[in-house]
């Protein structure tokens, strides 16, 4: 084995802090555009067909560029944003840039899938529109909210591996560098063994913490 | 007070334009229990939904206690939707939510205090009978008693009028009573004004004062519900009345009449006083005619008796017709079967 286990915890923060920071400001980003993409709807609270129609086409125009071209087609914004393109702090632009809409797409999923006559209802008591999105909207679609987040936390852990190309740190850079480039097998495994665990922890907590919000 | 004039609704433009209300024209009074009935499609649904702006009339006003809504911005319609309650035919409850979260909703959204909501919800659920369910969630509930989770949300801020979407029709015979009891103890205790809108004739038989038949967007036939059971004028309203109070000939007799040759069939409508009066046997002795009674029933509608009797009468052409003139007399409807049978 090439590395000590110092390198392999330092490369699991590395992969803990960029999941983390682009889930946050990815969710920051996806959960709004999720809820414009709903209300922007033709005959929803806030029907806007020309605001519906450039979002969802940033939207699909994000979700449509390969992450690995994405990392790179970006450079020039990332170096504006934290001042280089290289290292782990770097990674996190892309990241979000590729979560982002990836979350939107989600949110706007669940909050579809809440009944029309729930809504129905809050206009019936005279809720504003806020209410009816803080109130009724976001509560019932909760538990399918966790799910999603869940779902994109995972598609994150993925591309945050990849983000090793760009010299971005973390378990995938390990994996790519000393696994993969080196031939150390033993590496590869490790940090394999670590990202199954990982995943399999989050899609579990995520799923526990759904059930409990659904409260049935 | 509720008035609707001249209230039309389209959706869509152009050539993909439906007409769902045309030429809608009725008043409901203060205290009164309306039930506007019609098939499915006919506009029930758009109906009641202008009345809190859920949908927009394209034509025409709608007032409420003498003030149009219609012309109200979009805060003033808010304020409004408050003084009016609405419950649905699949309750449409927060799923999420207690029971107890779901009936303090409307005040939780006034930013009522704490302590003033948590009494006011618990006299509610005593109200509708579900005092021991506050904690529990709809999915644990009844279809009766999500509906009564739906009438204690409704009533939480108080509203002055209560519109009930098909409010039983998700429901069996036995709850749908049990929830008909409850708005009628609604509609005394607060003098709420309640309009329904349901495709069962059941419903507006039991608790409604008045109705108004919607057909293709218009109103063919509105009236207390007395008249409109006892003399319905229009073919749908006739289908509509015949669904329930079932005072048709049943298919083998009327059979056996149209075979018979010179028949004298006539069907007569007591109402009110004269169900209790012994008209068969005197008009019988007092015109020797033999009388045959094919179908007779007494029902009670807004608590007057009324009676109808299907009867062949057996005798001297002439005196059929002193006999029924006789009849006629006594303020009781006399209606030829043969030529009214349809």
């Amino acid at each position: 084995m090439l590395v000590d286990s110092s390198q392999i915890i330092e490369a699991l923060w590395e992969t803990l802090w960029m999941v983390g920071f682009s889930l946050l400001f990815s969710a920051l980003i996806g959960l709004p555009l999720g809820i414009l993409l709903v209300i922007t709807r033709k005959g929803h609270l806030w029907e806007h067909a020309s605001l519906f129609n450039v979002l969802n086409g940033v939207v699909n125009i994000f979700r449509s560029v390969p992450f690995i071209i994405l990392l790179v087609a970006i450079v020039p914004v990332t170096r504006f944003i934290v001042g280089t393109s290289i290292g782990t702090a770097a990674t996190i632009v892309p990241l979000v840039f590729y979560a982002g809409p990836y979350i939107a797409r989600l949110i706007e999923n669940s909050l579809l899938e809440v009944d029309k006559g729930v809504i129905e209802a809050a206009e019936a008591m005279g809720a504003a529109p806020h209410q009816i999105i803080f109130r009724f909207l976001i509560p019932e679609a909760l538990s399918s909210l966790v799910l999603a987040l869940t779902i994109a936390t995972v598609g994150l852990v993925g591309a945050s591996a990849m983000a090793g190309a760009v010299g971005g740190g973390g378990l995938g850079d390990l994996a790519i560098t000393y696994g993969y480039q080196r031939f150390d097998t033993t590496t590869m495994y490790i940090t394999l063994g670590i990202l199954i665990v990982m995943v399999q922890g989050l899609q579990t907590t995520g799923n526990l913490m759904s059930k409990r919000i659904r409260r049935s | 007070m509720i008035q609707f004039s001249s209230v039309s609704k389209t959706y869509g433009s152009g050539k993909d334009a439906v007409q769902a209300l045309s030429g809608i024209d009725f008043t409901i009074e203060t205290g009164e229990i309306y039930g506007v009935i019609g098939f499915s499609g006919a506009g029930k649904s758009s109906l009641i939904r202008c009345v809190n702006l859920l949908e927009r009339p394209t034509e025409g006003t709608i007032k409420i206690h003498d003030k149009d809504i219609t012309a109200l911005s979009k805060k003033e319609v808010r304020e409004t939707r408050k003084d009016i309650g609405m419950i649905f035919q699949h309750f449409n409850l927060l799923n999420s939510k207690t029971v107890y979260h779901n009936v303090a909703m409307p005040l939780l959204l006034l930013g009522e205090n704490k302590q003033k909501v948590k009494s006011r919800v618990a006299d509610l659920l005593d109200f509708v009978g579900l005092g021991d369910k506050a904690d529990q969630y709809p999915d644990q509930l009844s279809g009766g008693q999500k509906q009564r989770v739906g009438i204690a949300r409704a009533l939480a801020t108080n509203p002055s009028v209560l519109l009930c979407d098909e409010a039983t029709s998700a429901l069996d015979p036995e709850t749908t009573q049990s929830i008909l009891e409850l708005l009628r103890k609604i509609n005394k205790a607060y003098k709420i004004t309640i309009l329904m809108i349901t495709h069962e004739m059941g419903v507006i038989r039991e608790i409604c004062d008045k109705v108004a038949v919607l057909e293709s967007g218009s109103i063919i036939e509105q009236g207390t519900v007395f008249d409109v059971f006892t003399n319905p004028q229009h073919r749908t309203t006739q289908k509509f009345v015949r669904s329930i109070m079932n005072d048709g000939l049943p298919e083998s007799i009327l059979k056996e009449i149209n075979q018979k040759e010179n028949n004298h069939i006539y069907r007569l409508q007591f109402t009110g006083s004269t169900t209790g009066y012994p008209l068969l046997s005197r008009v019988s002795r007092e015109f020797t005619l033999d009388l045959n009674v094919l179908y007779g029933n007494i029902t009670e509608l807004q608590g007057i008796p009324y009676g109808n009797l299907i009867v062949e009468f057996i005798g001297e052409r002439a005196d059929i017709q002193r006999a029924l003139l006789s009849i006629q007399q006594q303020h009781i409807t006399v209606k030829d079967v043969i030529q009214d049978a349809g």
